[in-house]
């Protein structure tokens, strides 16, 4: 009986896990080691941030789950990597940390006969002094921090209720942040509870973002065709700030948020503050704190990972320049390239470079937004890291690995406001492929008819019925797995 | 010098009839559909 340990039960640990139950039943065993024992499907958090939705809608416990479907689950940290195994035994383990209230603190080596890394992303707010909740800003990254901001939320409606003026931000603490969509989505979010809490006129709402341009999202922006032209997420979200009186701050890297004022510096090297009253700033990412080790004990953390922390997987990590970088630079099995029974999947796998360009400012400051790995893909790589291990582990030890490269995998981003049926609205964009192929595509690097975007009710309702669709995917509730990841 | 403000404020606005057929409920339950079935062609290309 082989053993498959799966750190972090994010949307794709927990997708690897469950397809790995359905497809190896009770032959083999399969571990998932989660500091959390929630699972939190975290697009709806920006719901709990404005109060829309209670904390509790959008997590549930994992263990009663991993108990019905025979998964084991061990609420811990990893901590570091033995793929060699070490001076005992030759077989790959992995150290953990309990985070288990009942072990709390209990240290245990755990062995492997593969591991997929899906730890998900570190939220690294020590980069920018003063960012995030333990410091002078807001975020709405996990379930917690989303209930904690809507009550600041509500304080701010209460001021305003009262005449005074405020100022409220939202946006990205960091020149490198990623998960811009998320922080467009909260702006509109608030700018829409606002107005339905009819208090809007004496509020000032303020985009602050690493984005070189609006509708840039980390992606490089997107181009559609519409009604005879070929229009772009620029011009189109441009014109819903517009309509939206909000502010937009555009190149901005945080370099830090004191009490009530942010300092950031733009990318003509101006450094510029901004005072305010409110300010949800997400913070940028970076791996989970793990190391690795050979089995001789040696360190070995820079060989398994990127300086970012993050695992270097079948990709083309060559430095090059940004225009010298393809398509085929991405992973697409997402197999470590030192050791054939270690997956690094979602946020957790290094991407091989940006997908919007990166600039810097006069002053030497990188500001680049990060490539996202949204909820959509993260799923098709839990799904297929864990069909390539069912089949090595059914079949061939050498069966052939399953593909997905973001270079061939689309998206949609839903960037929804208001939670009831009728009163919502939502901008909605798909894009095919996420990463550009120049190649297939020449005229923007994406397929013109399947990148697309609208706003309305209609989109509104489509990210309802996906919060309510993977919950009860996630809870493997009869024929999960006919929902699509 | 950030001229964000100036690209914001020569964007396009939506005429009153697309602002009511964002709202018009018949119309967005066609576009909801349009939406869902691009969608599902998309995840199931990304499936293959």
């Amino acid at each position: 009986m082989a053993r498959i340990v799966i750190l972090g039960a994010g949307i794709s640990g927990h997708t690897a896990a469950l397809h790995l139950k359905r497809k190896l039943k009770n032959r083999h065993e399969i571990v998932v080691v989660s500091p959390n024992s929630n699972w939190n499907w975290i697009p709806s958090n920006i719901w709990v941030g404005v109060g829309k939705m209670s904390k509790n809608q959008v997590i549930f416990p994992l263990r009663p789950i991993y108990k019905r479907k025979g998964i084991e689950f061990r609420q811990a940290k990893a901590t570091a990597l033995w793929p060699e195994g070490d001076e005992n035994s030759p077989q790959g383990a992995v150290d953990i940390v309990y985070t288990d209230p009942e072990r709390l603190g209990d240290e245990e080596r755990l062995t492997y006969d593969f591991l997929i890394n899906a730890t998900g992303p570190k939220l690294n707010f020590a980069a920018t002094p003063g960012l995030g909740p333990d410091g002078n800003s807001l975020s709405v990254c996990t379930a917690q921090h989303a209930e904690e901001t809507s009550k600041e939320f509500d304080k701010i409606v209460e001021a305003l209720k009262r005449g005074e003026r405020k100022t409220l931000v939202v946006g990205v603490g960091h020149g490198t942040c990623t998960c811009e969509g998320a922080a467009f989505e909260y702006t509109f979010n608030v700018e829409h509870e606002l107005r339905e809490r009819n208090v809007r006129d004496l509020a000032e709402v303020v985009y602050l973002t690493n984005e070189y341009d609006l509708g840039d999202f980390g992606v490089g922006g997107m181009q559609f065709a519409q009604r005879g032209f070929v229009t772009s997420s620029k011009m189109w979200t441009e014109s819903l700030f517009r309509e939206r009186n909000v502010r937009a701050i555009l190149g901005a890297h945080v370099e830090r948020v004191d009490p009530g004022v942010i300092y950031y510096e733009q990318l003509d090297g101006t450094k510029e503050s901004l005072p305010f009253d409110f300010a949800m700033l997400l913070p940028p990412f970076r791996g989970a704190d793990l190391k690795a080790f050979n089995s001789s004990g040696e360190d070995i953390t820079s060989e398994l990972f990127a300086p970012n922390g993050f695992l270097r997987v079948d990709a083309d990590y060559t430095a090059k320049s940004y225009d010298s970088w393809t398509a085929e630079d991405w992973p697409k099995t997402y197999q470590s390239q030192s050791y054939e029974n270690l997956f690094g999947i979602g946020i957790a796998f290094a991407p091989p470079h940006p997908i919007s360009q990166p600039r810097t400012s006069p002053n030497g400051t990188l500001i680049a937004p990060a490539p996202p790995r949204t909820g959509m893909p993260s799923g098709v790589m839990g799904r297929i890291v864990a069909q390539s291990i069912a089949d090595r582990l059914l079949s061939k030890s050498d069966a052939p690995l399953h593909k997905a490269s973001m270079a061939n995998m689309g998206a949609a981003c839903i960037a929804s406001a208001g939670a009831s049926l009728k009163n919502g609205s939502a901008a909605a964009m798909t894009m095919y492929p996420i990463v550009p192929d120049f190649k297939r595509f020449p005229e923007s690097g994406r397929d013109l008819k399947e990148t697309t975007g609208e706003i309305g009710l209609g989109a509104h309702w489509t990210k309802l019925l996906l919060h309510y669709l993977f919950i009860y995917k996630a809870k493997a509730r009869p024929l999960w797995f006919l929902i699509p990841e | 010098m950030d001229n964000s403000a100036i690209k914001i404020a020569t964007a396009p606005l939506p005429t009153r009839k697309t602002l009511k057929s964002r709202k018009n409920i018949p119309f967005q339950i066609v576009r909801f559909a349009v939406f869902n079935i691009r969608m599902l062609k998309m995840v199931t290309r990304a499936h293959r």
